[in-house]
C-alpha cells in the first residue's frame, strides 16, 4: 500500500479508543483500527469481549472515554449535536434484534431511515414526501419485501424483519454500515441472505461495512479483513488470506472454546440457532 | 437437612420438669428456656391475647355485675356456648404448652405443630363473638328483606305515571273554639257532596304523658262519587296545610258503593294549631277520589334518575380526562429508566413515587369527603376527588408502561441521525399507545364506576340519589337508580373491553 492510498482510502480510524463504563467495566482498551473504503471488516470476539461497544462508540450511541474516531476526515468525537447528527446519517446500522418499532408499518419503519434528512417538524407529524415514499419501496424491493410495505412491523419473519433494517439503512444512503451480530439471531440459511445483501451493497456501492459475526465460515465467506476481540482488547487482526487458511483450532484461540461453524456444526447446532431466531 | 442440624446445635438450657414449671408460671417461658425461643414467643403472644380478649369479651358479656364471680355466671347464662368453649379451651391450650415445654427440651421430640391449630380455632370463636355473627337472624329476617328487595329488583311500576284528576268535596269544621258553626254545605246536582255531623268538635290532644286523648267523632257522608272507587280522605288544617290522617295505623279510606255513595266514622286527628291562626278556627274535610287519565309518562324518579346517570358518566369522563392531563408529566418524574440520569433526578423520582402511593392508598370516598369541604357539594366535588385518585393511580401505570418499552428502537432512530423530537415520535409514542389506551380505558371505567357511589358522601352523581331514596325507603326508586347503574357499568365493560381489544 502506497502511503496516498493510504490516506485518501481510509473510511474509518479509530484511534487508542477506550470505553469505561460507570461502574468500571472497562469494555474497551486502547482499540486501534482502521477501515479503508469499500472493506468489509469482520468483528469476532465473544459476547462481552466489547463488540458491542466499539460499534456503538463509532456512531456514539455510547460515549467513548478516551481516544479518537475520524470518519471521511471528520472526528466524531469532538462533535457537538448538529455535527454528530449529520454524521450519524452516513452511517447506517443494523442490529441483532432488528429494533424495529413494532407497532409501525414496514413503510414507517423504513422511512424513518431518512429522519435525518427532513425537516424535523414536518416528520414528526409523519408527513413525508413522495419522493422518499417512492425511495422506501425501492429500498425494500433491493431486499425483496416490497410487498410487505404496508403490514405491521411485528408481522414479520425474522428473515424479513432484519431485511427491513437493511432497507432502514439503505434509506440513509449511508458510506458505512455498522451491524452489529445481524444474523445472530437468524438461522443458518437467513445469515447467507441477509449477509449476502450487506455483501452485494459493499461490492456494488462501495459502502464499508463494519460487522461483528460469530461463525467462522461466515467471516471466512464475507470478510476482507477480521479483527479479533478479547477482553476490549485487540487479540487478531488478520486479511482476507489469513482468515482463508485458518483453522478451527486457531479461530478457537482467539475465540474461546465456544467458537463453531455454522455448516460444519453438527444438527443440533443449527437446531439452536434456529431457535434463537425467534425475537 | 439443614434445618435438622441447625437444631441439634442447640441444647435446652433446662430440664424437662423446670421448662414444663416455667410454662406453668408464663406460658412459653419454658420453650423459650428450652432455645425454642420463636415459639416460645409466639405461644406467650399467642395466649396472652387470648386471654386478654376472652376476659374483656366476658366482661361485656356479663355486664351490669360487680365481681368477678357474678360477672362470670351472668355472661355463662347468657352465651354458655361461647364462655364455656373459651375458657376450656384456653385451659387446654395452658395445659399443652406445658406439656409441650417438657418435650422441646428434648431434642427428638421438637415437632408438633397442632397446638398452633387450637390457637386459631379460639381465634376463630373469639372473632365470630366480636363481629356478632348471627346466622339465625341471617335465615330468620330473610323474609323481611325480601319486600324491598323485590322492589328493588323490579322497580318498572315505579317508572311511569299518569295525570291524575280528581273528584273531591269537602266540609267545614269549627274546631276546639267558640264561633258560628259552619252551614250545611249547597247540594249541586252532578256534583260530589259530604256531609259531617257533629260540624263542630275536639281535636284528639295529648296529655301530660303522651297518651292520646281522643278527640270527636265524626260520622262522614258522601253522594254523587264515582262508584265502586277508592276514596282517600284528608284534613285540612285552619291554615289549610293538607295532611292524611291515619287511624290504626292506616290512612283513612274508603270504597264507595255501586250509587257513589258512602259513609265512614272518624276520629278528629291530632294537630297542633298553627300559632298564626287567629279567631275561630275552622278545619276542613275532604273526600277525594284520584284517577288517571291520559297516556303513560315517565315518573319523576325515572327522569331524574336519567338526569343523574348522564351527570355520572360525565364526571367520570371529565375526571379520566383530567386525570390524563395531569399525570402524563407526573408519570414522566416517576419513570426510573428516564429518571435515573443524577441523585438530584433520583431524589425527584422517590419523591413523586411515594406521593403517588400515598395519594393512591386513599380511597376516591375519602378524598370526595375532603372535596366537599374544599369546593362544596355536588359533582365537582366529585371530579376533584376522583382526577386525584386517577392522577395518582394512571401516574403509576403509565410511568411503569414508560419503564418497560424497549430501548432497542429508539437505539435504531437515533442511530439514524434523528433529532430529539424525532425520535420520541417514532420510537417512544408507537411503543407507548397500547399501554397508554390501555389503562385510560380502564381508569375511565373505574372512574365512571366510581362516581355511582361518590354521591353518598355529597360528591354529586346518581349515588346521591341512591342514598336519599333508599333512607326514604322509596325501594322502587331506588330499585331504578341501581338498574341504570347496573347498566351503565355493564355497557361500560363492554365497550371498554372492545376498545382495548382493538387498539392492543
Amino acid at each position: 500500500m502506497s502511503p496516498l492510498s493510504c490516506f485518501e482510502g481510509i473510511m474509518l480510524e479509530v484511534k487508542n479508543l477506550t470505553k469505561v463504563y460507570p461502574d468500571g467495566t472497562k469494555a474497551l482498551k486502547n482499540v486501534s483500527f482502521t477501515v479503508e473504503d469499500g472493506e468489509f471488516l469482520v468483528i469476532i470476539g465473544l459476547s462481552g469481549s466489547g463488540k458491542s461497544t466499539l460499534l456503538r462508540c463509532i456512531n456514539r450511541l455510547i460515549d467513548p472515554t478516551e481516544g479518537k474516531i475520524i470518519l471521511d476526515g471528520q472526528d466524531i468525537t469532538a462533535a457537538d449535536n448538529r455535527e454528530l447528527r449529520l454524521i450519524r446519517r452516513k452511517i447506517g446500522m443494523i442490529f441483532q434484534h432488528f429494533n424495529l418499532v413494532d407497532r409501525s408499518s414496514v413503510l414507517t419503519n423504513v422511512l424513518s431511515g431518512r429522519l435525518g434528512y427532513l425537516n424535523p417538524w414536518r416528520s414528526v407529524l409523519h408527513k413525508f414526501p413522495g419522493s422518499t415514499r417512492k425511495e422506501a419501496i425501492q429500498a425494500l424491493r433491493k431486499v425483496g419485501i416490497e410487498d410487505q410495505a404496508h403490514k405491521r412491523a411485528d408481522e414479520l419473519s425474522g428473515g424479513q424483519r432484519q431485511r427491513v433494517g437493511i432497507a432502514r439503512a439503505l434509506m440513509q444512503e449511508p458510506a458505512m454500515i455498522l451491524a452489529d451480530e445481524p444474523v445472530a439471531s437468524l438461522d443458518p440459511v437467513l445469515a447467507h441472505t441477509i449477509l449476502g445483501y450487506l455483501e452485494k451493497m459493499n461490492r456494488e456501492s462501495g459502502i464499508s461495512v463494519l460487522c461483528s459475526l460469530h461463525y467462522l465460515d461466515l467471516v471466512q465467506r464475507y470478510a476482507s479483513k477480521v479483527i479479533g476481540l478479547k477482553d476490549g482488547v485487540i487479540v487478531y487482526r488478520g486479511t482476507r488470506e489469513d482468515i482463508r487458511s485458518m483453522t478451527d483450532q486457531q479461530f478457537k484461540e482467539i475465540y474461546g472454546e465456544e467458537a463453531e461453524r455454522v455448516s460444519a456444526g453438527t444438527l443440533s447446532s443449527a437446531e439452536n440457532s434456529r431457535g434463537e431466531a425467534a425475537p | 437437612m439443614n434445618q435438622r442440624v441447625y437444631k441439634e446445635a442447640k441444647n435446652s438450657l433446662v430440664s424437662a420438669p423446670v421448662a414444663a414449671l416455667l410454662s406453668l408460671l408464663v406460658p412459653g417461658l419454658g420453650q423459650i428456656m428450652a432455645r425454642r425461643i420463636q415459639r416460645g414467643l409466639l405461644l406467650a403472644g399467642s395466649m396472652i391475647s387470648l386471654i386478654g380478649l376472652t376476659i374483656w369479651r366476658i366482661r361485656i358479656i356479663g355486664r351490669l355485675e360487680e365481681g368477678f364471680r357474678d360477672i362470670l355466671v351472668k355472661a355463662l347464662s347468657r352465651n354458655p356456648l361461647f364462655v364455656g368453649f373459651s375458657l376450656l379451651a384456653l385451659l387446654g391450650i395452658w395445659i399443652w404448652i406445658i406439656v409441650d415445654a417438657a418435650r422441646q427440651t428434648d431434642k427428638k421430640k421438637q415437632y408438633g405443630n397442632a397446638i398452633f391449630a387450637l390457637i386459631l380455632l379460639v381465634f376463630f370463636a373469639v372473632g365470630w363473638q366480636i363481629s356478632q355473627i348471627d346466622l339465625v337472624r341471617l335465615t330468620r329476617d330473610a323474609n323481611e328483606a325480601w319486600t324491598p328487595l323485590s322492589k328493588i329488583l323490579w322497580p318498572w311500576d315505579a317508572a311511569v305515571t299518569r295525570e291524575t284528576e280528581s273528584l273531591e268535596a269537602s266540609a267545614k269544621l269549627l274546631v276546639d273554639s267558640e264561633g258560628e258553626i259552619p252551614p250545611i254545605p249547597e247540594k249541586r246536582p252532578g256534583e260530589p257532596y259530604i256531609l259531617v255531623e257533629p260540624r263542630s268538635g275536639k281535636l284528639s290532644s295529648l296529655d301530660e304523658n303522651n297518651k292520646v286523648i281522643p278527640g270527636t267523632e265524626l260520622s262522614i257522608k258522601g253522594e254523587n262519587f264515582e262508584p265502586d272507587t277508592h276514596t282517600g280522605i284528608w284534613w285540612s288544617d285552619a291554615v289549610g296545610n293538607e295532611f292524611q290522617p291515619r287511624q290504626e295505623g292506616r290512612y283513612l279510606s274508603v270504597t264507595t258503593d255501586d250509587t257513589g255513595s258512602f259513609e265512614l266514622k272518624m276520629i278528629m286527628p291530632y294537630r297542633l294549631v298553627p300559632p298564626s291562626a287567629r279567631g275561630p278556627q275552622y278545619h276542613e274535610v275532604i273526600a277525594r277520589q284520584v284517577s288517571e287519565v291520559g297516556p303513560l309518562l315517565p315518573s319523576d324518579p325515572l327522569l331524574l334518575t336519567i338526569e343523574l346517570i348522564i351527570e355520572t358518566i360525565f364526571m367520570g369522563m371529565m375526571a379520566t380526562i383530567f386525570g390524563i392531563i395531569l399525570s402524563v408529566p407526573v408519570s414522566f418524574l416517576a419513570a426510573r429508566n428516564l429518571m435515573s440520569g443524577s441523585w438530584v433526578t433520583m431524589a425527584i423520582y422517590y419523591f413523586t413515587r411515594t406521593i403517588l402511593n400515598i395519594v393512591r392508598a386513599i380511597e376516591p370516598l375519602i378524598w370526595a369527603l375532603i372535596a366537599v369541604v374544599w369546593v362544596g357539594l355536588g359533582p365537582f366535588a366529585g371530579i376533584v376527588a376522583l382526577t386525584i385518585h386517577s392522577v395518582a393511580a394512571l401516574g403509576k401505570l403509565y410511568s411503569e408502561s414508560i419503564e418497560s418499552i424497549n430501548p432497542g428502537p429508539i437505539e435504531a432512530i437515533q442511530a439514524t441521525g434523528a433529532t430529539k423530537l424525532q425520535t420520541i415520535m417514532f420510537a417512544v409514542v408507537p411503543q407507548m399507545i397500547p399501554p397508554f389506551v390501555s389503562f385510560t380505558i380502564y381508569r375511565w371505567d373505574i372512574n365512571v364506576r366510581m362516581s355511582t357511589v361518590i354521591g353518598m358522601v355529597g360528591g354529586g352523581g346518581i349515588g346521591f340519589l341512591l342514598v336519599q331514596y333508599i333512607r326514604l325507603l322509596e325501594y322502587r326508586s331506588a330499585g331504578i337508580a341501581v338498574w341504570f347503574i347496573a347498566l351503565t357499568v355493564a355497557i361500560l365493560d363492554y365497550v371498554s373491553a372492545e376498545i382495548r381489544n382493538r387498539f392492543v
